[in-house]
């Protein structure tokens, strides 16, 4: 077993990968009385054209399986649905679809045993039927529907829209009630194993454990699958050019919201700096501190910090930066000529008190098992280690900042989604 | 027991929670106060308008570069309704000193900035600043007209304030419009140095805390400034039975029907309490329940379906999102669950299902630290001392016969409905 360490935040990893592929990490803590476990697939909505490993077959998926395959996940051969199971023992279970993985999750403070059997239970054994498949896709057909809805949503498919000319991030996590017809038993089954394989697959806990008991426990649940090469998927051609600049829609909003977003470059060597970096420098452009923000409260045109966020996976990677104003335009021009200022001059004493507080807010992650578990799921399936944050974080120079503001802020690689009242 | 409590002066403690679960130390200034229809807007006004600066920080541009200094410090504040009183909080979160990359004591300055948030605003001759008691008032103002936007909680509130009407508890948190427009800015400044040697005070500190904690906070100078008061405030809770409920349909541009019913519990035993909380779940709480299983999954009635339980005053709210034209077959269910409860017509399966939730949620209590600091405010108000061992207990001794009781002494107040 491979144990690493943060003497910073003082925590422990245990990582084993096991006989039949699956990872398992495993981050005790003595002080909890909660155990949090999620096992996690490396497939998610943008995982739709693949090389099959063992037949070599190529394969196109419709849009919307891997988030079909969570919604079925849960039935059972015996007509029960797992999720009520676990409820029934007062454990807190849920699962999710993002554009890279799949995960299925629970948190218990009793129980812990029989929750772990049931998720280990109906994870490995799926129960597709033409019958309760179709009947998903008017509860899927709902959601679709529920999103379309979401002006959140929309700005945020806008932004990518503009970013990306042909990229899967662009794809609906759901898909479209078009596309989830295409949809039967035998596309789930073919998905499922071959994306819910060991190999393809972590589990993380993390409470009160024992890591070699542990390990153990899941190799006792653990059912033998045939073994698998690798899976290769298929990323379309990536450019560094924006779609386009811009795009507006009207919706029921009560004032405009916007996201301005910037294409970046995929970078994997130096990937956790950069993202240090460009984490800070959101700060000290738009941030609550921000000689722009104050500006821009003053006038009424921004009420509240904008969210700010830096995405990027194997084949994307952008800054967006998103809030709500009456005036849209007027905060994207003055962001750039603020870009300007701060590549001309950069203030110092803002950068450290930012550095400050980008590293209080990594070591607040820590405070909660299920911010940790989800953490280290999500960065192990972009081949990142979770506690890099902390230790690199020293690293992120002024100079190195500087550099990342030139190359990431340009105005060429800018865009703008907004969604305007009806 | 985890909680220490210390008498700083008479009507002021400090409740000290030493635990070793977190990377964070949490601090929390409560200040509480009878809720009155003349007091309750200028609280709401107070609680924004204090965190807009104080006499060494004057604005909040200086109050988050301090923040962001003292590594992204988390600032908070809010104002609560609980029971009849009226809570005004402040919470402020930072990191363990352990975990800082150089060592500094960051938990004295972060307690010290978060009593002079409370205790030492800034004002000029005696009143607030003009500009900030006017932009807060917008925000108020916005807070309270906006209201109406989340259809589900305006239907809520406006049950409760129909069960409780003329009395304290029927209050809307935030405060009214009418008399929003009048407060002035010296008259809010005279009601704040009022409220502050008369109102009930805890100081909560959660998380790694130095020994020295206690001393610090006696000798703070803001705390000197405060005079011991007599805080004596019992919450009056006489229920009356009412014969008929009252039915109350409101208006308003929606396409999903809001329906909410009131509930009494008419009982005065003394677990009326913990017997409540397991009939509450049994009823309304999580997809096991009756109402979700009958409402929701079996007769497909409803997005939504389940029940709250405040156990101050004593009540059960039930809510469901439903077609407006399934008004009357919803209520038929829905009293259908009532009444089969009433008649026993549940399981051990579905006692031992609801208490497994109940526990979850008492397990959780120590798990997060405002979690655990709300807990123990609650005891604090309730003037109950119970520890967690013992809550977790009182819900185990719960019997079937006992919930029956409970059920039996259950009548609907009112029915409430939000329609198109």
């Amino acid at each position: 077993m491979k144990i690493i360490e943060s003497l910073k935040i003082k925590e422990k990893v245990y990582i084993e990968k096991l006989e039949n592929g699956l990872t398992v990490m495993i981050i005790p803590k003595e002080t909890t009385n909660k155990k949090y476990a999620i096992w996690g697939t490396h497939f998610g909505s943008n995982n739709n054209h693949f090389i099959m490993p063992n037949t070599n077959e190529e394969v196109y998926l419709p849009d919307g399986v891997a988030h079909f395959l969570e919604h079925k996940m849960f039935e059972q051969k015996n007509g029960k649905n797992s999720l009520d199971t676990l409820m029934a023992l007062g454990v807190d279970a849920n699962a999710y679809t993002t554009n890279n993985h799949t995960a299925y999750l629970f948190e218990s403070t009793e129980h812990f045993e029989e929750a772990f059997s049931e998720l280990m239970d109906y994870v490995q054994n799926p129960y597709f039927t033409d019958e309760n498949v179709e009947k998903e896709k008017g509860i899927i057909g709902q959601e679709i529907g529920m999103y379309d809805d979401d002006p959140g949503w929309k700005l945020y498919m806008n932004a990518l829209d503009c970013l990306y000319k042909n990229n899967a991030i662009k794809i609906d996590i759901a898909g479209t009630v078009e596309s989830i017809s295409k949809i039967d038993k035998d596309v789930l089954y073919k998905s499922y194993n071959v994306f819910y394989h060991p190999t393809n697959m972590v589990m993380v806990l993390c409470g009160n454990f024992n890591p070699k008991e542990m390990i153990e426990n899941i190799k006792s649940k653990l059912i033998d699958k045939p073994k698998q090469g690798e899976i290769k998927k298929i990323h379309p051609e990536q450019n560094l050019d924006i779609n386009k600049k811009y795009k507006e829609e009207n919706m029921e909003v009560s004032k405009p919201v916007f996201m301005i977003g910037f294409k970046d470059i995929i970078e994997t060597e130096n990937i956790i700096q950069r993202h240090i970096a460009i984490e800070i420098l959101m700060n000290m452009l738009i941030g609550k501190s921000s000689p722009l923000y104050q500006k821009l409260y003053k006038e009424g045109i921004l009420l509240a910090q904008p969210d700010l966020d830096y995405e990027f996976g194997d084949d994307y990677a952008h800054v967006l930066i998103g809030g709500q104003s009456k005036d849209p335009e007027k905060v994207k021009e003055e962001l750039l000529e603020e870009i300007e200022k701060q590549k001309q001059n950069i203030d110092e004493e803002h950068f450290n008190r930012i550095k400050k507080k980008v590293y209080g807010d990594y070591v607040v992650e820590y405070n909660d098992i299920s911010d940790i578990s989800r953490m280290l799921l999500s960065d192990y399936f972009k081949g990142i280690n979770s506690f890099d944050y902390i230790e690199q974080f020293q690293t992120v120079t002024l100079e190195y900042t500087k550099q990342i503001l030139q190359e990431v802020f340009d105005e060429k690689k800018c865009i703008m989604s907004v969604v305007k009242t009806k | 027991m985890r909680e220490e409590i210390i008498d700083i002066k008479e009507g002021i403690k400090f409740h000290k929670i030493q635990t070793n679960k977190f990377k964070t130390n949490l601090f929390a200034i409560f200040l509480n106060t009878p809720i009155s229809k003349e007091n309750v807007t200028k609280n709401a006004l107070l609680t924004s308008v204090l965190r807009r600066g104080t006499k060494e920080l004057p604005s909040q541009e200086l109050i988050s570069k301090t923040l962001e200094n003292m590594y992204g410090a988390g600032f908070d504040c809010g104002i609560e309704k609980s029971g009849d009183y009226h809570t005004i909080k402040f919470y402020l979160e930072v990191i363990n000193d352990e975990f800082l990359p150089k060592k500094e004591d960051l938990s004295k300055k972060a307690l010290e900035l978060l009593l002079s948030i409370v205790f030492d605003p800034f004002e000029e001759n005696e009143t607030f600043k003009e500009e900030y008691l006017e932009q807060e008032k917008e925000n108020l103002k916005q807070i309270i007209e906006g209201k109406i936007d989340n259809k589900s909680t305006y239907a809520f509130e406006r049950c409760i304030e129909e069960m409780y009407k003329g009395k304290p508890y029927g209050l809307y948190k935030y405060g009214y419009i009418e008399d929003l427009e009048k407060i002035t800015s010296k008259e809010l400044y005279k009601y704040y140095l009022e409220l502050i040697q008369n109102c009930k005070i805890d100081i909560f500190a959660s998380g790694e805390l130095d020994e020295k904690i206690t001393n610090f906070i006696k000798n703070d100078k803001n705390i000197n400034k405060l005079e011991a008061r007599k805080f004596d405030y019992d919450i009056e809770d006489k229920k009356e039975e009412v014969k008929e409920p009252k039915i109350i349909n409101d208006s308003l541009e929606v396409t999903q029907g809001k329906l909410v019913i009131g509930l009494d519990v008419l009982s005065d035993e003394e677990n009326v309490s913990y017997i409540t909380m397991v009939y509450n779940t049994i009823l309304g709480v999580g997809a096991n329940s009756k109402l979700f299983q009958n409402v929701r999954e079996k007769a497909s009635l409803a997005y939504t379906c389940g029940s709250n339980y405040m156990k101050r005053k004593k009540i059960i709210l039930i809510r469901a999102g439903i077609e407006i034209e399934n008004y009357e077959k919803a209520m038929e269910i829905i009293k259908e669950q009532l009444e089969n409860i009433k008649n026993g017509k549940f399981t051990d399966e579905e006692i031992k299902n609801a208490k497994n939730l109940i526990f979850a949620n008492i397990n959780n209590i120590e798990e997060e630290q405002d979690t655990e600091i709300t807990y123990y405010l609650g005891q604090e108000l309730a003037k109950c001392n119970i520890t967690i061992d013992e809550y977790r207990q009182k819900i185990e001794q719960v019997s079937k016969e006992e919930i029956l009781k409970i059920a039996n002494s259950i009548k609907i107040n009112t029915i409430y409905f939000l329609k198109d």
